[in-house]
């Protein structure tokens, strides 16, 4: 066995440990783009200490590896140098993690919700009920009998949108109008795939019609901004806004057809 | 000769290499205007001239491009045409504070180049301008020149008269733009909301050409009584940039106000009071109410500090927010600045009558149905009226229940000084109706929202104000002595057990040390 060059096993847990550690940091700040709750993180890190002490614990010699360079330190008289400072970190470090410990916590609570709620099967909305199953937007069919009506509709659309959406939403549809970084959730990013293009119709438009006190509690409504677009647009409004997102974006709704 | 005019080309290059680092493409008209027509018409019009849909609710309204008013350019002041690049910047980093946004995210670089060409059509600028800004040698900030700086700044009210001693633009006069839209004159503390940047290079450029379309003058201009040489206007720009040096930024991570406990001592009842000083700032920004009942599109007020303070009774918030004009209905001074007709100044603050046990809250919007909200609403009082606090619970915009301010202990008290507001709001942290009121609790995080009104601004009264949505406040426990006990406790424990068992390492170690030997 080539025992010598070997990393020492107690330095591998170390680096295995950080690895996990870092590869958590990565992928939820930089790759998923949001910052993981602290406690959160306290959490997985707990289980993912556990689970490797006991993979390198498994056997007796590998326990033995593991603990030998700590037991090593304590009974061998030759280290008595790095042991007199080993005995003052630990402690000193004890100490420290007690006191931050202790300290209360000033971070905001983590408040988890749903985005894209399931719709209900049909919504109340201009004080009639419509079947999310079966609604549709009743100008999307000029988009092919009469391409010059559907321009004039688009433009409607675009026209409502800047005078009442694009402070919030944006002049680029994007999610970052002028006020955006003053709400909290942030506006929707209607450019981004995963945000109109996954929905049909009917969807975007309960969500116009019925806003942000319209969704279900798992999608905390008391936070959402988005106002109740039927107190102040009408249905045929909502339905030409709808096209406008569509068709500024370049996308297409999803539609039941295709499924 | 040969050789001088050798020497005039290279002189030549090397200036345009110097007032262009980026070279100019040329932009192809027609394409310019396909992409305008998609991405433009919906605010500056089919016609440029700025009478898009949204004109009517945006301050400041588009830009009227038949006007020829380039607010941000770097040619001198009496060359109206902008360099392209002026342009360029523009339409790529779009107008902070405005609803210009940047096009770089959704336009490549030949798209914008294109659409300068276009824009410039409107107002038929079609030769290269010729003046450009001055820039002699610039000037390194430095306290001395800072010190300058603020001199010119202040000498005969040269930027005072309409910034304000302290820059945050504090009126004393009713300012206007080229069409007749109510101009703000920029709080110069407040660097993101400059449509160039704070740079002082940025600034000595805008000082040096005025910002066209608006009041704000040249002071490179001779003709100006208050013309400043290139060496003063490099002060005066470091001066400025100097100013954006402020606790009150906006930190989009801080969500919670944390209120310190003031052990035994008396809470400070007037935003004077020098303990406030001690207290850690949260800023927050105040968007405009668009989104229930009359709403309301042209904002002034723009953002809104608060600070709190506990002891074992009662519970005092200081809000601060930046307000050009302090708006007294019936006085002469405060009428002519204002819009028509004057309403008082005003903040609130919006508390859940109930401290969510989970996620809950009640809708940030002045509360629901099922969970009401208590708001404490400050307004500035009038000419012959002193300043007011009433007490509000409410269950959305329509259900209003007025309560006895002075019954619950409610009380406030404000001062304005060189464009700021300052109010403080002290109530009793329980009160005799646990129904009606939040009862504060220590250690708990508390939602909070807050609201304002700029009285002289389009008359802001009523639904019509800036606001927040929901944040926190947190009555910060003080942990006494126990974290620092425990701390050492344990440190102790940690230091005695070791030592133990190094002892008994010792101890046996003769024995250990033979078995080692025989194994090794
Ligand atoms: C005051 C700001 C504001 C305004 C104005 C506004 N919205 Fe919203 N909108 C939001 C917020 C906030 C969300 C919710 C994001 C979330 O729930 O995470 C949202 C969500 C949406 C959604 C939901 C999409 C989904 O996937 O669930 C649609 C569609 C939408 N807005 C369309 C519009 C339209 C159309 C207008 C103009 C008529 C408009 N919004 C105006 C703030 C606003
Ligand atoms: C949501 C409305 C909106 C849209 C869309 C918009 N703009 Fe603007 N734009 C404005 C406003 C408002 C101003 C004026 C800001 C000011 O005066 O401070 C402005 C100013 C400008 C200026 C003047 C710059 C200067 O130095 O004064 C240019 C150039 C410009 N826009 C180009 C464009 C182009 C090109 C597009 C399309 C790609 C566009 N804008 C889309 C609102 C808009
Ligand atoms: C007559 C009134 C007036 C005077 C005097 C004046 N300003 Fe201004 N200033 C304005 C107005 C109005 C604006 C905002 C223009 C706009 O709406 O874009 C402004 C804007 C600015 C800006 C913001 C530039 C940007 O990028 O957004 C700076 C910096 C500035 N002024 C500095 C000064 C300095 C320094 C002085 C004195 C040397 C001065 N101003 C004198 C009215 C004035």
């Amino acid at each position: 066995m080539t025992k010598k060059r070997r990393i020492p096993r107690l330095l591998q847990l170390v680096l295995v440990v950080l690895g996990i550690y870092l590869g958590f940091v990565l992928t939820f700040d930089v790759i998923l783009g949001q910052v993981i709750p602290k406690s959160l993180l306290t959490m997985y890190m707990f289980f993912v200490i556990a689970g490797v002490l006991m993979v390198f614990t498994f056997t007796e010699e590998s326990a033995q590896e593991l603990i030998g360079p700590i037991k090593a330190l304590v009974e061998d008289p030759s280290k008595k140098m790095v042991r007199n400072v080993v005995f003052v970190i630990v402690p000193l470090l004890a100490g420290v993690y007690t006191y931050a410990s202790l300290m209360p916590s000033f971070e905001a609570p983590v408040e988890l919700r749903t985005i894209h709620p399931a719709p209900p099967s049909s919504v109340k909305a201009f004080g009639k009920r419509f079947d999310l199953a079966t609604l549709e937007n009743p100008y999307r069919k000029f988009e092919k009998e009469d391409p010059d009506k559907f321009h004039k509709l688009v433009k409607q659309g675009g026209e409502i949108y800047i005078q009442n959406c694009q402070y919030c939403h944006g002049d680029r549809l994007d999610g970052k109008g002028p006020y955006a970084a003053g709400l909290n959730p942030t506006p929707l990013n209607f450019q981004d795939v995963g945000t109109i293009a996954q929905l049909q119709e009917s969807f975007v438009f309960w969500r116009i019609a019925t806003g942000g006190p319209g969704l279900p509690a798992e999608a905390a409504p008391w936070i959402s901004s988005m106002p109740i677009w039927q107190d102040f647009l009408s249905e045929d409004e909502i339905w030409k806004v709808i096209l406008f997102l569509y068709e500024y974006t370049g996308r297409q709704p999803r539609s039941w057809e295709h499924e | 000769m040969r050789q001088i005019n050798l020497l005039k080309l290279l002189v030549i290059a090397a200036s345009l290499l110097i007032v262009s680092p980026t070279f100019a493409k040329p932009g192809d008209v027609d394409r310019g205007k396909g992409i305008y027509d998609k991405r433009c018409t919906w605010c500056h019009g089919d016609e440029g001239d700025g009478t898009g849909a949204a004109e009517e609710r945006l301050n400041p309204p588009p830009r009227d491009f038949t006007s020829g008013n380039y607010k941000i350019k770097t040619t001198a002041f009496d060359e109206m045409i902008p360099n392209d690049e002026d342009v360029f910047r523009m339409i790529r980093d779009g107008m902070p504070g405005t609803a210009m946004p940047g096009w770089s995210s959704l336009l490549s670089e030949q798209d914008m180049w294109d659409l300068v060409a276009y824009v410039k059509v409107f107002a038929e600028f079609e030769e290269a301008p010729e003046q450009q800004v001055d820039y002699g040698t610039p000037v390194a900030s430095s306290p001395e020149s800072i010190a300058q700086g603020k001199e010119l700044f202040e000498d005969g009210d040269r930027c005072v008269e309409c910034h304000g001693k302290t820059g945050k633009g504090s009126a004393i006069k009713r300012l206007k733009g080229d069409v007749s839209e109510r101009t703000w004159p920029r709080n110069l503390t407040k660097p993101w909301t400059f449509r160039g940047s704070n740079d002082p290079k940025d600034i000595f450029t805008r000082i040096s050409t005025g910002i066209a379309g608006t009041e704000m003058p040249s002071f490179a201009d001779p003709k100006s009584k208050k013309m400043l040489s290139i060496k003063e206007r490099w002060h005066v720009a470091n001066y400025v940039a100097s100013l954006a040096k402020t606790q009150k930024v906006v930190n989009a991570e801080n969500t919670v106000i944390k209120a310190d406990m003031l052990e035994g001592d008396l809470l400070p009842d007037s935003p004077d009071d020098e303990r406030w000083e001690q207290t850690i700032p949260t800023t927050f920004l105040l968007v405009p109410q668009i989104i229930g009942e009359e709403r309301f599109f042209k904002p002034s007020n723009d953002t809104i500090t608060v600070r709190a303070l506990y002891n074992d009774k009662a519970i005092a918030m200081l809000m601060e927010w930046d307000d050009r004009t302090k708006s007294i209905p019936g006085d002469e001074r405060a009428e002519k600045i204002a819009d028509k007709p004057i309403q008082e100044d005003g903040v609130a603050v919006q508390l859940p009558v109930e401290i969510p046990k989970k996620m809950q809250k009640p809708y940030f919007g002045m509360g629901d149905a099922s969970r009401p909200v208590n708001i404490w609403h400050w307004k500035s009082g009038t000419k012959d009226t002193a300043e007011t606090v009433a007490m509000i619970n409410s269950r959305g915009f329509q259900d209003i229940e007025a309560r006895d301010a002075a019954e619950v202990g409610l009380q406030a008290k404000g001062s304005y000084k060189d464009g700021t507001w300052r109010v403080v709001m002290v109530r009793p942290l329980t009160t005799a109706d646990p129904e009606n009121d939040l009862q504060f609790v220590e250690g708990r995080f508390i939602p909070v929202a807050f609201a304002a009104w700029d009285g002289s601004n389009n008359s802001e009264k009523g639904s019509r104000h800036t606001m927040t949505t929901w944040y926190w406040l947190l009555l910060k426990p003080s942990t006494g002595a126990m974290p620092i006990i425990m701390a050492l406790v344990i440190a102790g424990l940690f230091a005695g057990a070791l030592l133990w068992w190094a002892r008994s390492a010792a101890g046996g170690r003769k024995p250990q040390a033979d078995s080692k030997e025989g194994t090794a």
